[in-house]
């Protein structure tokens, strides 16, 4: 037998059945752009997080912030905890030599900053000496925040490189007065631009200025929203993460069966909690998608079967002519492969492209996942076999006499 | 060539009615001869017709083909048989939709292990005289015309049988006396022609006649002077 010739007979067919080539393809191409598209764009947008967290979070750090574990932590939370107080971390710092560094955390709602008749408003975040190291941010030009800055609730400001563009155009901001709100402070360094942070906020919009001063001058509060902190050896964050809880609990007043009215987050909690985000992009939806696909390949089945049923002459002809079983059963099997293969590419393409739009209109990095490899060849190809075993079977077994008379 | 020994041919010996197509027949066939089976329809000439050309089996009874039996041989190696020994020449023609003469030519040749296939095709279709047909849609041509292509597939194997089964049931006098005109040529270039039909006129170009009722062979018997369809067209 001559499997070339037979595959290019194939092709011929399914180029003069147009109608029943295109509905074929058309299923297969649905299920595999939808599978193509979700996967794509759950690995795309996992890529990002992943790196952004990890520009935020090293494997020494902990965060701590104030309310209850889980979805609404910290500002969010449902009922608002206002009892995690600088003196808190302090005596966290006392007990736990391992932390050696720490930075607290509180941010005001939207103030306006203004510099001459120029207007831009933003979140002010409170920073402190040692955050040039744990936030891993310096300044690109002028000095960061000191120790003097902080005991002495200095007014001065680090901005981000997109506020000094928008305040300040291209002249040098360094030693201008700006006002935050009516209170006035002098720009004494620009931060180095880090683009967007897990949330997707805008990092060079920042404003930051010490904690004390933004605590006393801006919000006249007494309290923190969340500490990061650094720990000289990561080996050692599941004891002081422990050693935190029982320190907080302790002097929050927390009895044993209450929940702790703070949460403690570490790279590894943080990791577990985005892999769980990304199962919805890289399993559940996919999954969905898969329907989608196994209804392609019924499709493929209920009009190959039609087709056997009309070409049940062509058959039966090619049984005369000295066509065996096995070579009709080639010939089905491999039209409903082409036909799969073929969609599948085409899905491939239609599905990439979606998610390219999606990332990259999110400002995320597209790129092609290895496993397109499969979706687009393999699985089609899978399906095209199985879709057309049964039809295939069904044209082979016929009968010449049967079908010629 | 070929002999069939008490070949007794049985439909619907599964349940049904029990319809003894072909009752204990005997027949041989020499290499070289142009034989008509002729009878009415229901006679058992079509059984005779799939039973020759190994598209079924018989209910019992033993077919040789230059002196091998292929009543016991398997699917595959029939379809072998068929692909090489036999050429297939049908009344409705059974060329694929939606393909070119040449294509339909070449069909036989995929499945043996041919070289050069276009051109033992485009050999084929000039013997039938449609070279310049080669690259038209099969539903482009007249009926006479497919038929000639399907001689042409018929041939491209260099089968030694040739088996018509009614090949002028669907055509024009005229048409049908040019193709019983190329099966006349075929067996004196050394085929072995078995032509298929109810039309007493077409069997009379045959130098042996079999008569076929009820499943039995009633009359067998050679043709003195047989009808020549070239002469008989020079005439038209």
């Amino acid at each position: 037998m001559n499997k070339i010739r037979i595959i290019n007979s194939s092709f011929r067919i399914l180029r003069r059945n147009k109608l029943n080539t295109f509905f074929m393809i058309l299923g297969i191409v649905i299920g595999i752009a939808a599978l193509s598209l979700t996967f794509s764009m759950g690995k795309g947008t996992e890529k990002q997080i992943t790196e952004r967290v990890k520009n935020l979070f090293n494997p020494n750090n902990i965060f701590i912030t104030s309310g209850r574990e889980g979805l609404g932590s910290g500002r969010f939370s449902e009922a608002p905890v206002n009892n995690f107080k600088i003196e808190d971390v302090e005596a966290i710092m006392q007990e736990i030599p391992d932390i050696i560094m720490y930075a607290p955390i509180q941010t005001t709602s939207e103030r306006d900053v203004i510099f001459g008749n120029k207007n831009i408003s933003t979140q002010i975040s409170g920073g402190s000496a040692d955050g040039e190291i744990v936030w891993r941010r310096s300044v690109v030009s002028g000095e960061y925040i000191s120790k003097a800055d902080e005991l002495n609730n200095a007014r001065v400001a680090l901005i981000g490189t997109k506020i000094a563009k928008k305040l300040f155009g291209d002249s040098d901001p360094i030693g201008s007065q700006i006002r935050i709100g009516s209170v006035p402070f002098i720009v004494k360094g620009i931060l180095e631009p880090k683009g967007a942070d897990p949330h997707g906020a805008d990092l060079d919009m920042n404003v930051i200025v010490p904690i004390t001063t933004l605590m006393k001058r801006l919000m006249n509060v007494d309290y923190i929203i969340g500490v990061k902190l650094e720990v000289d050896d990561p080996a050692k964050i599941d004891d002081i993460v422990k050693k935190i809880s029982v320190i907080l609990r302790e002097r929050h007043s927390i009895y044993n069966n209450e929940p702790n009215d703070f949460s403690i987050m570490t790279p590894v909690v943080v990791k577990e909690m985005i892999g769980k985000m990304n199962r919805v992009f890289t399993l559940f939806l996919p999954l969905i998608s898969g329907i989608a696909l196994l209804v392609g390949g019924v499709v493929i089945v209920v009009i190959m079967l039609m087709s056997v049923s009309r070409r049940v002459n062509e058959i039966g002809l090619r049984k005369a002519l000295g066509a065996r079983n096995k070579d009709i059963l080639f010939q089905f099997i491999l039209e409903t492969s082409v036909i799969s293969l073929f969609g599948g590419i085409i899905g491939l393409v239609i599905g990439l492209t979606g998610a390219w739009i999606f990332l990259t209109s999110q400002g995320f990095t597209f790129f092609v996942p290895w496993q397109s490899i499969l979706f687009g060849v393999f699985i089609p190809v899978i399906i095209g076999i199985l879709s057309g075993i049964i039809p295939a079977r069904k044209a082979a077994l016929l009968d010449p006499v049967a079908s010629l008379s | 060539m070929i002999q069939l020994k008490n070949i007794t041919k049985i439909y619907g010996e599964n349940g049904g009615q029990k319809v003894r197509a072909l009752d204990d027949t005997n027949l041989t066939i020499k290499k070289g001869e142009f034989i008509a089976v002729i009878g009415a329809s229901g006679s058992g000439k079509s059984t005779m017709m799939n039973i020759l050309g190994m598209l079924d089996r018989p209910t019992s009874g033993s077919y040789y083909l230059e002196d091998k039996e292929v009543s016991t041989l398997t699917d595959d190696e029939l379809a072998n048989i068929r692909n090489r020994k036999i050429g297939f020449v049908f009344q409705k023609f059974h060329l694929l939709p939606k393909t070119t003469a040449i294509e339909n030519v070449e069909l036989p040749l995929i499945y043996s292990n041919s070289n050069d296939i276009r051109k033992l095709a485009v050999n084929a279709l000039a013997r039938v005289g449609l070279s310049n047909r080669s690259k038209h849609m099969t539903n482009e041509l007249s009926g006479g015309q497919q038929q000639r292509v399907a001689i042409a597939r018929a041939l491209v194997n260099e089968p030694e049988i040739i088996l018509g089964d009614e090949p002028t049931g669907n055509l024009d006098s005229k048409s049908g006396l040019e193709i019983v005109e190329i099966f006349q040529e075929l067996n004196k270039s050394g085929k072995t022609i078995i032509l298929i039909t109810h039309q007493q006129k077409i069997a009379e170009h045959a130098q042996r006649i079999i008569n076929i009722q009820d499943g039995k062979i009633t009359d067998d018997h050679k043709v003195e002077n047989p009808l020549d369809a070239k002469a008989e067209l020079a005439t038209l």
